[in-house]
């Protein structure tokens, strides 16, 4: 019996060693992935029960703060601009974790990430948590959701030099104060309020929604043909009031029934529907795909918040058919685009053809005041040359001017713009509009969504999202010009 | 202290050490690992206090008083009743026991004091055992007596009236204000039998036939009638009681001691595919255990669903890391079950890999000594019985910490010493009592070979 005795010895050392190296693997290799995993709020408890710095605005306004209370987490997180701001601020919940800049920036604010400078850094016991200060500007905020109002739909408003975000709204929103609360009960009924609403006003649409981008995605058509069909810039379309397409019985047709035509800036400035199919048509798969990919299609924008989605762009398989093509030039079928993206397109317009990477980070500062890290303005994407940026841009002037984008206009400041009204479903229509201003020195790009606005015409994004986007050019251009 | 009956020639290192000068100094070595077990204790549960209030625990002297008390009361019985046992058992499960009272303090006070109740029922059965059991060969005469208690305790919770569901499985009895978990000391007085009846059979289950160039155990059906009647109960344990980590342990149990009776590697095949054949149907059959497999293979998919318990347990390892957050300083309260089947998950959380370990090897420390007991004694029934407590101790930490781990799929079932519950606290008692019982008797009736 001995024999199996000690058999059976090696057999449960052999049990036990497997247990030892799962611990070690749960322990030791995959500690940092388990523990900073989304749905692990334990770090939270951490961060809950010390010190956090503050949220503040360009202009230094506080927009999160922390203060002592007597309960058994020690400290409040307060938002007094309550829900203004929490599509950039997220939120900051013991239940639920945390979202937005509170989510991306928490390992400075809890001090958690600390800069090593000195012997005294690493042994004093003091909790040295950052202010975060972002390239906000409270009076383009609060512009924004003034006038986008109570109407489901997101602004963004971005530097187009550096790329820093100015503003960024999305409506409905949610308040983040209820959600920091320590009456757990509590928090999880505001929640549950929250998910509950079919309006998902914890989306933050600006840089997590994607929609049809309509008519404002003929800027990427035609900056392909700009770029690179020089043939196809000059070449008249011919008057239609709709397009007749091989392999349907369905006609593109023009909104409300109208007749267009003519050359790309006619085109471009009416937003001629027949003339952009035609002119998707006679640039091919490919060529549309490319430009919309050099664009940022496709790809995760580099922005500085949690999970941005992607705007989308259909593959080759889906642009062989003349229907697949001329509705993908004017930005229906499966092209989608989040708010920022169609930013950022104005962005490269307005900025000599290059696209910034879009921060919403300004600098953090120790609690001494020190500048700890500073964002640097990096170039994201090259779609355009110079010279073709500035031929767009006189385009884009020619919509304000003579197009459906004049109440965007400013008065003594050229804008240039672009409009676009998505139908959705039945009678309704996104409307949408991106602009950048003033034209010859840009210093601030816009792009502005109003969901499912009754009656579908090109007007629509003209008469609905134009004047917000005005609003906001205007507060943004009345700022003192900052650098980055 | 009985003077030792005979006396054999000293055939190991260490010179002639015979019993009556051994015993003392083991119960020396004893003592000691005992006390500090006691001051380990104090200070987890003083550090666990501080981390959770921010100040000592109130009555500490008091709460120190009774567990000396205990402590010792363990350690006199031992002296006492078995002055020559293994001394190395009592202060490591003792040790697990204050640690596991410490994380149930720090997670639950209310279940801290019933577990303090239970510690004190589990020693006073611990010296009762001893004090019963004078000889563990004594019990082979009583085995179909064990045989009829263990199948009553393991089937009594199905009884109407008597059984309880709790958390969908029916593994509980309610006498009054007490529940109990008969399984757990059902598995003592199994092995009691199984250990006395293969014993008996040794030779005729070792007799094989060839079957071409294989050697096999000659298929009698007085063989195969236990076999299959050990595996029908695991089922029906599994089935109506919905406890795969009982069904587990007791098939692994049966088929363990099997081999270590017969040295057949052919009858841990044959278990081996008896287990498989009724893995499998109750995967096909049965939804909790397949819930069971999908959360051991991919918890993540339904980290707020199904799979939220063992996710949680995945988070709080992790979040631990090396030194873990400190005593009271983690979330372990997230994962549910956490002073039961789950503890094992808080301790990694607060103390860290470097806490799991000791753990560990803790148990190995115990399964090691456990089957030194079965190595040196030289009565074959005694001799079955120490190695197959071992083993129902060892596979049971394995099975549980195993499926908090996700090594195997989960089946819940207690930490020895460690998880709350009196039931099971209770029963390893026992057992280590029956383990320190054989111990004392191989080391009186021989000089004792180690040191």
């Amino acid at each position: 019996m001995n024999v199996q005795i000690r058999r059976l010895g090696i057999a449960l050392l052999v049990l036990f060693g497997l247990l030892f190296a799962q611990l070690n693997n749960l322990q030791l290799r995959q500690a940092g992935h388990l523990s900073n995993d989304p749905r692990n709020t334990r770090a939270i408890v951490v961060d809950f029960s010390r010190e956090r710095g503050r949220i503040l605005a360009a202009d230094g306004t506080v927009l999160a703060d922390s203060v002592p209370t007597d309960d058994t987490l020690k400290r409040q997180r307060r938002y007094p601009e309550g829900p203004l701001y929490s599509p950039v601020l997220g939120f900051f919940s013991f239940n639920f974790g945390s979202d937005g800049v509170e989510r991306q920036f928490s390992p400075e604010l809890a001090g958690r990430k600390v800069t090593i400078n000195s012997l005294d850094d690493l042994l004093s016991a003091t909790p040295r948590t950052n202010d975060v200060t972002l390239t906000i500007q409270p009076a383009v905020q609060k512009a924004a959701a003034d006038a986008l109002g109570n109407r489901r739909g997101a602004v963004v408003a971005v530097d187009p030099r550096s790329g820093a975000l100015l503003a960024m709204v999305s409506f409905p929103t949610f308040d983040p104060n209820p959600l920091a609360g320590h009456d757990l009960k509590a928090v999880q009924k505001a929640w549950n309020a929250y998910q509950a609403d079919p309006a998902k006003p914890m989306l933050p649409r600006a840089y997590r929604e994607r929609y049809s981008p309509g008519s404002t995605f003929k800027l990427v058509t035609a900056s392909a043909a700009i770029g690179s069909r020089p043939d196809l810039v000059a070449k008249s379309y011919p008057q239609l009031k709709a397009l007749n397409l091989k392999g349907t019985s369905r006609d593109l047709s023009n909104f409300g029934g109208e007749t267009c035509g003519g050359t790309l800036p006619d085109l471009l400035r009416i937003s001629c529907n027949t003339g952009f199919g035609q002119l998707g048509i006679d640039l091919g798969g490919p060529a549309l795909r490319d430009e919309a990919l050099s664009f940022g299609w496709n790809e995760r924008p580099p922005l500085d918040l949690p999970a941005p989605a992607a705007s989308s762009f259909p593959d080759l398989a889906g642009l062989r058919t003349e229907p697949q093509l001329a509705t993908s030039a004017i930005g229906q079928l499966d092209v989608s685009a989040t708010p920022l993206q169609m930013a950022l397109v104005s962005c490269a317009v307005a900025n000599g053809g290059t696209i910034m990477e879009p921060h919403v980070l300004s600098r953090v500062t120790d609690v001494q005041g020190q500048v700890v890290r500073t964002a640097q303005p990096r170039a994201w994407k090259q779609p355009m040359t110079a010279q073709d940026a500035a031929s767009l841009k006189d385009l884009m002037v020619g919509v304000v001017q003579r197009g459906t984008a004049t109440r965007a206009a400013v008065p003594g400041v050229q804008v240039a713009a672009k409009t676009g009204t998505a139908q959705t479903t039945g009678n309704n229509a996104h409307a949408w509009l991106t602009a950048f201003a003033p034209a010859d020195a840009p210093r601030v790009a816009v792009s502005v969504i109003v969901e499912s606005q009754p009656g579908v015409s090109e007007a629509t994004g003209g008469t609905i999202a134009a004047p917000v986007a005005q609003a906001v050019l205007k507060a943004a251009l009345a700022q003192p010009p900052t650098p980055g | 202290m009985a003077p030792s009956p005979a006396r054999f020639p000293v055939r190991e290192r260490g010179g002639p050490v015979t019993a009556a000068v051994e015993a003392p100094r083991r119960r020396r070595t004893e003592l000691g690992l005992v006390l500090l077990v006691g001051l380990l204790t104090v200070g987890a549960l003083t550090l666990a206090s501080l981390g959770k209030v921010g100040q000592p625990p109130a009555g500490l002297l008091g709460l120190a008083g009774v567990m000396v008390v205990l402590l010792l009361a363990a350690h006199l019985a031992v002296r006492k009743l078995a002055p020559a046992a293994d001394p190395v058992i009592l202060p490591v499960a003792l040790l697990l026991n204050g640690l596991g009272y410490t994380m149930i303090t720090r997670l639950n006070s209310n279940l801290a004091a019933l577990q303090a109740t239970w510690t004190a029922v589990g020693v006073a059965a611990f010296v009762g055992t001893l004090l019963v059991v004078r000889r563990a060969r004594d019990l082979e005469r009583y085995r179909y007596t064990f045989l009829a208690v263990g199948l009553i305790l393991l089937l009594l919770p199905l009884l109407p009236g008597l059984g309880r569901n709790i958390n969908g499985a029916r593994i509980w009895i309610r006498l009054g204000p007490i529940g109990f978990q008969p399984a757990e000391l059902a598995k003592i007085v199994l092995a009691i039998f199984f250990a006395s009846y293969l014993v008996e059979r040794r030779e005729l289950l070792a007799d094989r036939i060839r079957v071409g160039p294989l050697r096999l155990p000659r298929p009698r059906l007085r063989i195969l009638l236990p076999l299959l009647a050990a595996w029908g109960v695991s089922i029906v344990v599994m089935v109506a009681e919905r406890d795969l980590g009982s069904s587990l342990l007791f098939f692994g149990l049966f088929i363990g001691l099997l081999w270590l009776a017969t040295g057949q590697a052919a009858y841990l095949l044959g278990g081996g595919v008896l287990f498989a054949l009724a893995s499998v149907g109750a995967y096909k059959a049965f939804n909790h255990v397949q819930t069971r497999v999908e959360t051991w293979l991919d918890p993540w998919s339904t980290a707020q669903g199904k799979g939220y318990q063992i996710v949680q347990s995945m988070f709080a390892f992790g979040s631990g890391g090396v030194t873990g957050t400190g005593l009271a300083l983690g979330s372990p309260q997230r994962i549910p079950a956490a002073a039961t089947d789950f503890i094992f998950a808080a301790i990694g959380e607060e103390l860290g890999l470097l806490g799991t370990t000791a753990v560990l090897i803790a148990f190995v420390l115990l399964i090691g000594s456990g089957l030194r007991i079965a190595l040196r004694t030289e009565h074959p029934f005694e001799k079955l019985l120490a190695a197959g407590l071992t083993l129902v101790l060892g596979l049971q930490a394995f099975i549980i910490i195993g499926g908090i781990t996700r090594v195997v799929p989960l089946t819940g079932i207690t930490l020895p010493f460690v998880s709350y519950g009196g039931s099971s606290l209770v029963a390893n008692f026992i057992l280590i009592a029956l383990l320190l019982r054989i111990s004392d008797q191989h080391s009186q009736a021989s000089p004792d070979r180690s040191r």
